[in-house]
């Protein structure tokens, strides 16, 4: 029974192909502290999946466990159906990435590149074919002799890349690869990892704290807390279906509106009604962008506030509306010649734009 | 409020030259000794004078001719390198225990590796000659390197375990995720990245190996005697430039060492 559940998707009744990898209850204690409590998870084959969550959450940990450098202390983490928990670190076909790049700094970038090879005992002519490869694959070619102290930031992390790679490792494991570049260098560099990772076709699992990194690199994302895995889902599931305020909070700033829920229905100040299951005290997520201004005039909605503070984000322009008695709200307007004009200290009434986009959650 | 900026300015000047007063007195104390004994090397007269009365390369001459300096040179040198041997095979994994080691008392132990060294010279050498008799070794120039080994090792030991210390761990973690055993780990990342606190170590351990007096006279043998006990023979006895002549070409051999030192793994990175 349990070889159909895996090869058979219970809900869709769909065949399922067997994950590359796939983690079943791990936990890891330090101590007193649980770091890990029952992950369960699955990457499928050349498959991009992000652990997200705020530092502490334990996704560092998970990913340390799936390379060795840690057991767990219960549960199960598969590659291609084999327990790794009695593989040595070194024998798993796990390519760790890590935030620091660790590169060797007495090897030159050839050696870096070759020395997982090296360490298998490969022979040199074949070595060195390969590591041209590798190195043309992440357009550095003409760097083997350098240094890593003689890199920039970028440069050391395609060495770092390039040096897992070709060892063609049936995972991939990245652990923050972006922290230590500049955040101009940090979104072209994402979009690139990206395409070469699925150029590739590698199973990929990926540590960061960032939203928005999470957003552009996944196919799938874990959000975590505390060690528990909160939501797992496509990026649109995570962003658009939150499972709680939590995941809705984390992913895409939002605004909470406590409200109370009768007759499948809250009503909001402007008169506007989202329906929802629940009844009772309520919590309304209210995304930034689903919020519209209007300076307070003669026809103005029964909501109401003054404009806090207003910030320069690109195109968009943000504002932070104190609301009487209440935490403050945020909205996202594209620049035109109505948001341009509102400034701090003006008093504007608030409408939302569309009651679909908002989720109730219960408030606990 | 201008005299107050300018006594400000003024006391800020005195404050630079009296450090440049301070640094020239300190080279000068580091230096001049050395200077004096080399310009006495080339003395015309018969007895240590300064200064000198004409120049001779004679008491050179001397030097290299005296098979008894030679040999005190040539013991001395297998001495340094015995010395610096041992401690780079005992320092070495001693080090990468107190550092790496995960059971009770690693710090003790690194905290241990330091006594003998404060222990006076003497002692050391009084205590090392009865514990080689203890175990059938009398003085000779292996218990002098057995001595001498003990008195340094601790700044091998601490030198490597400064550099272990700062070493990124994640180094080793990336090796054994590549697919190292450990000793693979060991030998080409680890030891690699070790080498310049090595050698700096090895610098020093191997200078207190040729030039060790206090531990050594106690414990060097009487067919082997070492430079330093030969050279305190000859200052006792004579009053010779002699003493000054093969001072001066230790002094020409720690200027070579430190040369090669700075053409391979750089001045600066010795005290890494």
């Amino acid at each position: 029974m349990n070889v159909a559940a895996d090869v058979i998707d219970m809900k869709t009744g769909a065949p399922r192909s067997a994950p590359v990898v796939d983690i079943r209850g791990a936990v890891k204690r330090f101590a007193d502290l649980t770091v890990l409590d029952r992950c369960s998870l699955s990457a499928q084959e050349g498959e991009i999946l992000t652990l997200l969550g705020p530092s502490g959450c334990g996704k560092t940990t998970l990913l340390r466990c799936i390379a060795g450098f840690l057991t767990p202390d219960a549960g199960e983490i598969l590659i291609d159906g084999k327990d790794t928990v009695p593989v040595p670190v070194n024998r798993r076909s796990v390519g760790v990435v890590f935030q620091s790049y660790a590169l060797f700094p007495h090897l030159t970038v050839a050696r870096n590149v070759a020395y997982g090879l090296k360490m298998r005992g490969m022979p040199a002519a074949e070595i060195e074919t390969r590591v041209t490869t590798a190195l043309a694959t992440v357009s550095l070619t003409g760097f083997e002799g350098r240094y890593p102290s003689q890199l920039s930031g970028g440069q050391q992390q395609r060495v770092a890349i390039a040096r897992v790679l070709v060892l063609e490792p049936r995972v991939l494991l990245l652990d923050e690869p972006f922290n230590a570049l500049d955040a101009k260098l940090r979104g072209s560099m994402q979009m690139e990892l990206r395409q070469l990772i699925k150029r590739l076709g590698i199973t990929a699992i990926f540590v960061t704290h960032d939203q928005e990194e999470a957003l552009t690199m996944s196919d799938r994302i874990a959000v975590m807390r505390t060690g528990k895995v909160e939501q797992f889902g496509t990026p649109e599931e995570i962003f658009d279906r939150p499972a709680n305020a939590y995941v809705a909070d984390f992913v895409g700033a939002s605004n909470f509106w406590d409200g109370y829920a009768s007759g499948g229905r809250v009503v909001l100040p402007d008169g506007q009604t989202v329906a929802t299951g629940l009844s009772g005290e309520v919590r309304v997520m209210i995304r930034p962008h689903n919020l519209a201004l209007r300076p307070a005039g003669p026809q103005a909605s029964s909501w109401t506030g003054t404009i806090r503070f207003r910030r320069h984000v690109g195109a968009l322009m943000e504002y932070e509306i104190g609301l009487d008695g209440e935490h403050g709200l945020r909205a996202l307007a594209l620049r035109d010649g109505s948001t341009a004009s509102l400034a701090a200290g003006d008093k504007v009434s608030l409408t939302l734009r569309d009651a679909a986009g908002c989720i109730v959650f219960p408030r606990s | 409020m201008t005299t107050g900026f300018h006594r400000a300015e003024l006391l800020d000047r005195l404050g630079i030259g009296v450090i440049v007063a301070l640094a020239v007195i300190a080279l000068a104390l580091l230096l001049l000794p050395a200077a004096i004994v080399v310009i006495m090397s080339f003395d015309t007269r018969g007895y240590i004078s300064f200064p000198p009365a004409g120049f001779t390369l004679d008491w050179y001459y001397k030097v290299f001719n005296q098979p008894v300096l030679v040999n005190a040179m040539l013991t001395s040198i297998k001495v340094g390198v015995y010395v610096t041997l041992l401690c780079i095979a005992l320092g070495v994994p001693t080090a990468l225990a107190c550092v790496r080691g995960d059971f009770r008392g690693a710090t003790a132990l690194s905290v241990f590796v330091l006594v003998p060294h404060m222990v006076p010279g003497i002692v050391l050498g009084v205590a090392v000659l009865f514990a080689g008799a203890l175990f059938g070794i009398g003085p000779s120039i292996w218990l002098q390197s057995i001595s001498l080994a003990t008195y340094v090792m601790a700044v091998m030991v601490r030198t490597v375990m400064a550099r272990l210390q700062r070493l990124d761990p994640l180094l080793e973690q990336a090796s054994a995720n590549l697919g190292a055993t450990r000793w693979q780990t060991f030998r080409t990342v680890t030891l690699p990245l070790l080498l310049p606190a090595i050698l700096a170590g090895a610098v020093f351990t191997f200078i207190e190996g040729f030039d060790n007096l206090s531990v050594t006279i106690f414990t060097h043998g009487y067919r082997d005697r070492p430079l330093p006990v030969e050279l305190l023979a000859i200052v006792q006895n004579t009053n010779s430039p002699l003493v000054a002549a093969v001072s001066s070409v230790q002094i020409l051999l720690a200027m070579l060492a430190l040369g090669v030192i700075s053409l391979t793994i750089g001045l600066d990175r010795v005290n890494e």
